[in-house]
């Protein structure tokens, strides 16, 4: 079995959201999915799918090509917002607009029962997001809620933490994922802005480890025990030299937090998983079979495709090098056990 | 190791240390609170001298309190000069990870002498 845990699909054309928005809001300025600066030369999708409709928009197609040619059996999709508009309720109203037509487009029709859905949210209006989360929650086919990798706060700040308590209420992990459009953000990285799109993309996962460091020290994970977080642009091969550092520092400066009652690399299991990006890991495929076992990052890996991203990547390119057991858990077992997957019956519904 | 005189009672009240010299490094005999321990001045990190450290309390996590912490154990953790690493004087153990020991050694009073056997 394959699940791919990271997809985004996108509206056919980027105005198709007003479509999915209350009078109100239909007419107000909204950026387009690849409206930022940090874009990849050439476009942020795989040139190959732009055609009649944006690549990712046409869910036939979209499933045959993870399912059919890719190989995987279950898809969980989690489609970008248009970054963090200074408009916090009109923001809410976009990522309200994007579940509805997750919903309309790609689950409800979904009868193969292959596509599961993400809860878009904007952490920047507490309520609203929290609202977004109840009204959504009890949905069979969405099984995580996401949120902006680009934040003005790290995610530990105790200004979230409603919004955690919400998702963990109901067993949703928390997917932090890059997200489209153009909102007011900080710099990308935390030196400035880089000014090449390489110099953006290697190092933007980083951002990941701040909101990371931030949940573990702040006692988030403390106190929400089903609280799950899936860092889903990659990273996680950075992940064993910053936990080190952090292990570290705790050792010295253990007292100050003393609601973190273990070394932070503790937390990891329990609360934390990464998605597979083209980027990650060892060029020297050689060396990826040892990496894996450093921080049991085997244990906290699943595989991502991000189709349709430039950086698509197949499932044998991702667990290249690995042993068998590593594999599966990458490909599936991971997977299946954070959003209570099992193997698919050829012909089942449900 | 051997028994050796530190000192008379009234010249180690609670809330102070002495250094010996004994063994490579020396030893801190600490009064606290009216009991007596004594640690090795190393260590089991990188080998500062231990015990000229602060000696104080640490922290529990008090959710009922505005700043969520409680000062407890006050006067039985020695701070290490170097990296911070917290022990408690009374066993000896790091509290973040109590497989990272210091030595504790025997102390005793006899005659009104303090007496270390390091």
């Amino acid at each position: 079995m394959i699940i791919d845990a990271n997809v985004q699909p996108h509206f056919r054309y980027n105005a198709e959201i007003r479509r999915y928005l209350s009078a109100p809001h239909k007419l107000r300025a909204i950026p387009d999915v690849e409206l930022q600066w940090y874009q990849a030369p050439g476009g942020d999708y795989r040139a190959d799918l732009y055609g009649d409709g944006y690549p990712g928009s046409d869910p036939e197609t979209v499933a045959h090509h993870l399912f059919d040619e890719g190989g995987a059996d279950y898809a969980i999709l989690n489609p970008l917002s248009r970054g963090n508009i200074a408009d916090y309720l009109l923001n809410s109203r976009i990522c309200a607009g994007v579940n509805d037509w997750l919903l309309d487009r790609w689950l409800e029709p979904d009868t193969s029962n292959r596509f599961r859905g993400t809860i878009r949210i904007n952490p920047e209006d507490v309520r609203g997001a929290v609202a977004e989360i109840e009204r959504l929650a009890e949905h069979p086919k969405m099984v995580q809620v996401g949120v902006p990798l680009q934040s003005r706060e790290p995610y530990g700040k105790p200004m979230f933490e409603p919004i955690w308590e919400a998702a963990a209420a109901h067993g949703l992990p928390v997917a932090v994922h890059v997200n489209g459009g153009n909102g007011v953000d900080h710099a990308p990285t935390f030196a400035g802005h880089a000014y090449t799109y390489p110099g953006y993309a290697a190092f933007m996962p980083l951002n990941s480890f701040v909101h990371l460091a931030t949940l573990i020290i702040e006692g988030m994970f403390g106190r929400h025990p089903n609280l799950r977080f899936v860092f889903a642009d990659g990273g996680y091969d950075i992940l064993t030299p910053l936990m080190w550092r952090l292990d570290t520092f705790w050792m010295s400066m253990r007292d100050q937090t003393p609601w973190v009652d273990r070394f932070p690399s503790e937390y990891l299991p329990g609360h934390v998983r990464f998605c597979s990006s083209a980027l990650d890991g060892p060029t020297d495929t050689s060396q990826a079979e040892r990496w894996m076992d450093f921080t049991d990052k085997a244990d906290l890996l699943m595989y991502g495709s991000s189709y349709p991203h430039w950086s698509t990547t197949e499932p044998e390119t991702v667990v290249a090098g690995l042993n068998e057991g590593q594999r599966e858990k990458v490909l599936w077992r991971n997977a299946s056990d954070l959003f209570g997957i099992s193997a698919r019956v050829e012909g089942s519904l449900t | 190791m051997q028994r050796r005189a530190v000192c008379a009672v009234e010249d180690l009240p609670p809330g102070t240390m002495k250094l010996v010299q004994a063994g490579k490094f020396g030893v801190g005999v600490y009064n606290i609170a009216g009991s007596l321990y004594a640690i090795a001045n190393y260590c089991s990190h990188e080998g500062a001298p231990l015990c000229l450290g602060y000696t104080r309390g640490t922290t529990e996590y008090a959710p009922e309190m505005p700043d969520k912490i409680r000062h407890v154990r006050e006067g039985q953790i020695a701070r290490c000069p170097w990296h911070q690493w917290e022990f408690d004087i009374t066993t000896g153990e790091s509290l973040a990870d109590p497989k990272k020991r210091v030595r504790t050694y025997e102390v005793d009073v006899a005659d009104g002498q303090v007496y270390l056997t390091a």
